[in-house]
């Protein structure tokens, strides 16, 4: 039952047609993020740019890591490395939706054909101190994208407010190569031969399982959370909000680690994630000032004067 | 008075489809009450509601609001003016108040008081703001904003139609500006669909493949999937809830039957169900005996070019859900049951009342206690106890919830546990709601009880009772559900007793000791008397069994029963006052009374008559009050009220010799024995 169209048969084909798409409306096309980080909302290019005024119109691939979700290679739909497709449009356009359904005939999903839904699901992390609204996307039932208008980030309201489009690709491409196994996914096939997603990642995550699960030093990483949140502060208190947010980056991940070797108390848990989210709340803070020193560049002017307008007589 | 139709269409994006009834029942309150308000009058308005909108159709309503006049009360006549009839300030303030001169007051009346005459608005100035203020006031969670808009609302405004007549209503709500242009179904129709006029506003978007009606589309669907499963020879399982979810997902509803394989129908059924409700909104089916089919029904929101695609992939979608369950049940079933115990020693009941696995033990000895009460096996309560609470740390129950008791259930009968013992874990939870399923055994009944009773004593002695909407503990649902298992079942159980019991064996966690136990068991008896009072039963029949303290809550239901009936016989006022004057008599007799009844102290015939009438009731009384046939033997005191009216008539009670008159209150003592042992008649007058 494969629905692909001739473009769209291997994992890379999908994602260059979904940056062609993408860069078609007019986003910019990023790279990944090079750091670990658990989603594509992390990257600066979400997490950050969704705070103050300025329009930012982005697409992009990250790498995510869930260390936890690590299977050892053997569940056919679990890994702790996989990739996201990330969109942000910020002002969301009115006609988001129908960006978005456009994406999804751009991959060869015929919307006569596939019963599409917008399922209610709201997002909120806790850990960033940031919650939106919207909907997990059906496709003949299973779900393949989510979709925020996001209304608080870092604590602070969201105005205009990013629409974040969020696509797994592993479960989309194994929709569209009709495979059960994530390890079966054509990755790519040309002269050189067909190289299936197992190629690519399998040892991968057999060994990163071993890693985070048995190996993750526990004593040097809860150092190293210390050590963060201490640079964190420190860069803070310097004004340089992109590095601060690096070192909340990196702590983040580094508590997903430790959370994977169990080494956290349920109790403990909470204390943890409420120091990550008072780091992701002020790093976004001093995001808003700095870009509001540089006077918002990328703003029209009316959102430009209102909202610093608005800061200063917050000060 | 002139009339046109109205329509209002608010077009979003998705709205939630768990709240999409209620918003558009709100919408709807909402539009009515301003239409109201303003009195503007009309003859019907129905909602509609589909995913991308919620409408109304208002017919028949005035163009025009009457002239209203407003009628201002000021200051008395007196209070208005000094001695001179010069005006006083709260005269002046009243003018002011009024916006006229003084001159313009009306002062004929005791009062100073103005009529003002408002003219009537055209509907089309008020309809924006009657829908503006209804949209405002809709029961939404979280509001959320868009775009660069300041504007909230459920989900992001996408077109608005409103139409008076065939005029459009100029305004703009939610950023939208009013138009006649609405939108029909996404893919089937992606242009825009011009409504003519509000009364063909259901069939234009049925042309644009939009079901507007929501009780439509939700008829459509049970009739759809019912053809559906009676062509694959079973049933569909459509709880409401899940119905409405699904009308609210679709505006044109197409269900088609899908398939997985027959190997997971090994995995207790329950939980296939539960994934495939829960997390698919899928409908199961079940054959004629109740069990499973290998299918299910979803429903889809187009007529697709290839539904084979459609079924496959839900097919697709859902085979690694059911490996998960198989999953969980295999795995589960590696170690006994009874061993979960061990985790449960580490997962908090309540932090004062201990571990889940203590409150297994405590259950476990208070329901073999109940089950010697109530004439079943105590050893199958105890053990059923023990494993009462082990699935609660099964990966099954972990993952759904909802399989606690049916996991416990299904491992109990996989090791060969007794069948009694198995359906016990599973029954501890009945009833599971209003109205909901009873236990069918009796150690299923026993362990319900104790659970519930622990429960409410545990939560009670640590003082955490529910007040007003605040239960968290679900108290008033357990007292519910102890009280319907021992009237239903008709089990005999000294409810005093128990709940001491339960005290008891809470040792130093609880405190409160006998006040407690009253206090617990004041609070269930004050459940069944709001549910008699639900059930219409008066509540001085009620208190007439109260007050002569049955011990066990079916003993006082079936005397309860019997009192309804009493009550209607002709006798009954006149036998309800006797008892409650024999009462106050009884109450001013000072000293002790004779044991016996001497009828050398009589003197008068109705005296005698009484004395035998008494006597031969008591022999005929007796044994049916023994049986508890309340009923019988209040129809057979009935025949007392001739003699007790004749001796009143005829006797003087209070006598002067001292041994006629304690002999004649030692008579009324009798009389009375005989009504308490089914009720105090004497509370009924």
């Amino acid at each position: 039952m494969s629905q692909t169209t001739p473009a769209v048969r291997t994992f890379q084909d999908l994602i260059l047609a979904l940056q062609h798409y993408w860069a078609e409306q007019g986003c910019v096309v990023l790279q990944p993020y090079d750091m670990e980080m658990g989603a594509g909302t992390f990257h600066t290019a979400t997490f950050l740019r969704a705070i103050g005024p300025e329009i930012w119109n982005a697409a992009y691939v990250q790498p995510s890591r869930r260390p936890a979700d690590g299977r050892y290679g053997e569940n056919p739909n679990r890994l702790q490395h996989y990739y996201q497709f990330q969109v942000v449009l910020k002002p969301n356009p009115d006609n988001i939706q129908a960006l978005y359904l456009g994406s999804l005939k751009a991959i060869g999903i015929d919307p006569l054909v596939h019963d599409i839904r917008f399922v209610e699901d709201n997002w909120e992390s806790p850990t960033l101190g940031a919650w939106g609204l919207g909907w997990e996307i059906w496709l003949n039932g299973m779900e393949v994208t989510q979709f925020t208008y996001f209304q608080q980030v870092g604590g602070i309201e969201c105005y205009p407010v990013t629409g974040e489009i969020t696509y797994g690709l592993e479960r989309l491409a194994m929709y569209l190569q009709g495979v059960d196994s994530v390890y079966d996914l054509v990755y790519s096939d040309g002269p050189f031969g067909k190289v299936t997603y197992g190629d690519v990642f399998h040892q991968n995550e057999v060994e990163q399982s071993a890693y985070n699960f048995e190996h993750a030093n526990v004593e040097k990483l809860f150092g190293l959370f210390d050590f963060y949140e201490s640079e964190a502060n420190r860069l803070l208190a310097l004004d340089l909000p992109l590095p601060t947010y690096e070192m909340v980056v990196k702590a983040s991940h580094t508590f997903n680690l430790l959370d994977a070797r169990r080494a956290i108390s349920v109790t403990e848990r909470q204390r943890y994630i409420l120091r990550v989210r008072t780091l992701a709340r002020s790093v976004a803070q001093s995001y808003l000032y700095a870009r509001a020193r540089l006077g918002f560049p990328m703003a029209t002017p009316e959102l430009r004067d209102e909202v610093l307008a608005k800061l200063e007589t917050a000060e | 008075m002139s009339v046109q139709d109205f329509l209002v269409e608010l077009g979003t994006e998705e709205l939630p489809p768990k709240a999409l009834k209620s918003l558009s029942e709100a919408f709807l309150a909402g539009v009515e009450k301003g239409l109201k308000e303003a009195g503007l009058a009309y003859r019907k308005a129905v909602p509609y509601a589909a995913p991308r909108r919620l409408a109304i159709v208002v017919t028949a309503l005035a163009t025009q609001q009457p002239d209203r006049v407003q009628t201002l009360d000021g200051p008395p006549i007196q209070a208005a003016f000094d001695e001179v009839g010069n005006p006083t300030p709260a005269a002046l303030g009243f003018a002011r108040k009024c916006g006229v001169e003084l001159a313009a007051i009306d002062r004929s009346g005791p009062k100073l008081r103005y009529s003002r005459t408002t003219a009537g608005q055209a509907a089309a100035q008020l309809l924006p703001d009657i829908v503006n203020n209804a949209l405002a006031e809709l029961p939404i969670p979280r509001r959320m904003r868009w775009g660069a808009r300041k504007e909230e609302f459920v989900r992001p405004a996408q077109w608005l139609v409103m139409l008076l007549g065939d005029e459009v209503v100029d305004c703009e709500i939610l950023a939208q500006k009013a138009g006649r242009t609405s939108r029909g179904h996404r893919f089937h129709h992606p242009d825009e669909v011009r409504i003519s006029a509000p009364s063909t506003y259901a069939e234009d978007l049925r042309s644009a493949y939009v079901v507007a009606d929501f009780s439509e589309r939700r008829a459509q669907i049970v009739k759809r999937v019912e053809q559906l499963a009676s062509a694959q020879k079973g049933k569909a399982i459509m709880p409401a809830a899940l119905l409405d979810e699904v009308t609210a997902l679709v505006e044109w509803p197409v269900p088609l039957v899908c398939s997985f394989e027959e190997r997971f129908l090994s995995v207790p059924q329950e939980a296939l169900i539960s994934t495939m409700q829960d997390n698919q909104k899928y409908f199961c089916l079940l054959d004629e005996k109740g069990r499973l089919l290998p299918r299910f029904i979803t429903v889809a929101n187009l007529e697709s070019r290839d539904p084979a695609q459609i079924v496959a992939g839900n097919e697709k979608v859902v085979r690694p859900r059911l490996t998960d369950a198989e999953f969980f049940f295999k795995q589960d079933q590696k170690q006994p049951l009874e061993s979960f115990n061990k985790r449960l020693s580490s997962v908090i009941f309540q932090a004062q009342l201990g571990t889940l696995y203590e409150k297994a033990e405590r259950v476990s000895k208070l329901a073999a206690y109940i089950a010697r009460q109530i004439g079943s096996q105590p050893e199958y309560a105890t053990r059923a106890g023990i494993l009462s609470k082990c699935d609660l740390a099964t990966e099954m129950v972990g993952e759904f919830p909802e399989m606690q008791g049916v996991a416990g259930y299904y491992y109990a009968l996989h090791e060969g546990e007794p069948e009694e013992v198995a359906k016990a874990i599973n029954e501890q939870y009945m009833p599971r709601g209003a109205g909901a399923e009873l236990p069918s055994t009796l150690t299923g009944c026993a362990l319900a009880i104790a659970d519930k009773l622990d429960t409410l004593v545990g939560i009670f002695g640590i003082g955490m009772l529910p007040t007003g909407s605040k239960d968290p503990y679900a108290l008033r649902r357990a007292a519910l559900g102890v009280l319907r298992i021992l009237i239903e079942k008709q089990l005999d159980l000294d409810l005093g007793q128990a709940v001491n019991q339960t005290v008891t064996q809470y040792g130093a966690k609880v405190k409160g000791g006998m006040a407690l136990t009253t206090q617990v068991l004041e609070f269930i008896l004050d459940r069944l008397r709001a549910r008699y009072e639900d059930e219409g039963v008066e509540v001085a029949s009620y208190l007439a069994v109260r007050a002569v303290q049955p011990v066990s809550v079916l003993d006082l239901d079936q005397r309860i029963q019997a009192v309804q009936v009493f009550r209607r016989l002709p006798e009954a006022t006149a036998l309800a006052a006797a008892n409650k004057r024999v009462s106050n008599l009884l109450d001013t007799y000072q000293g002790t009374l004779p044991t016996t009844i001497e009828p050398r102290y009589f003197d008068n015939a109705t005296e005698f008559s009484l004395f035998s009438a008494i006597q031969q009731a008591d022999q005929a009384v007796a044994p049916l009050a023994r049986e508890r046939r309340y009923r019988e033997a209040l129809a057979r005191l009935a025949h007392l009220r001739d003699p007790v009216d004749a001796f009143f008539d005829a006797v003087l009670i209070n006598a002067e010799d001292p041994a006629v008159r304690a002999n004649r209150y030692a008579l009324l003592a009798r009389l009375r024995g005989l009504f308490l042992g089914v009720a105090d008649i004497s509370l009924l007058g």
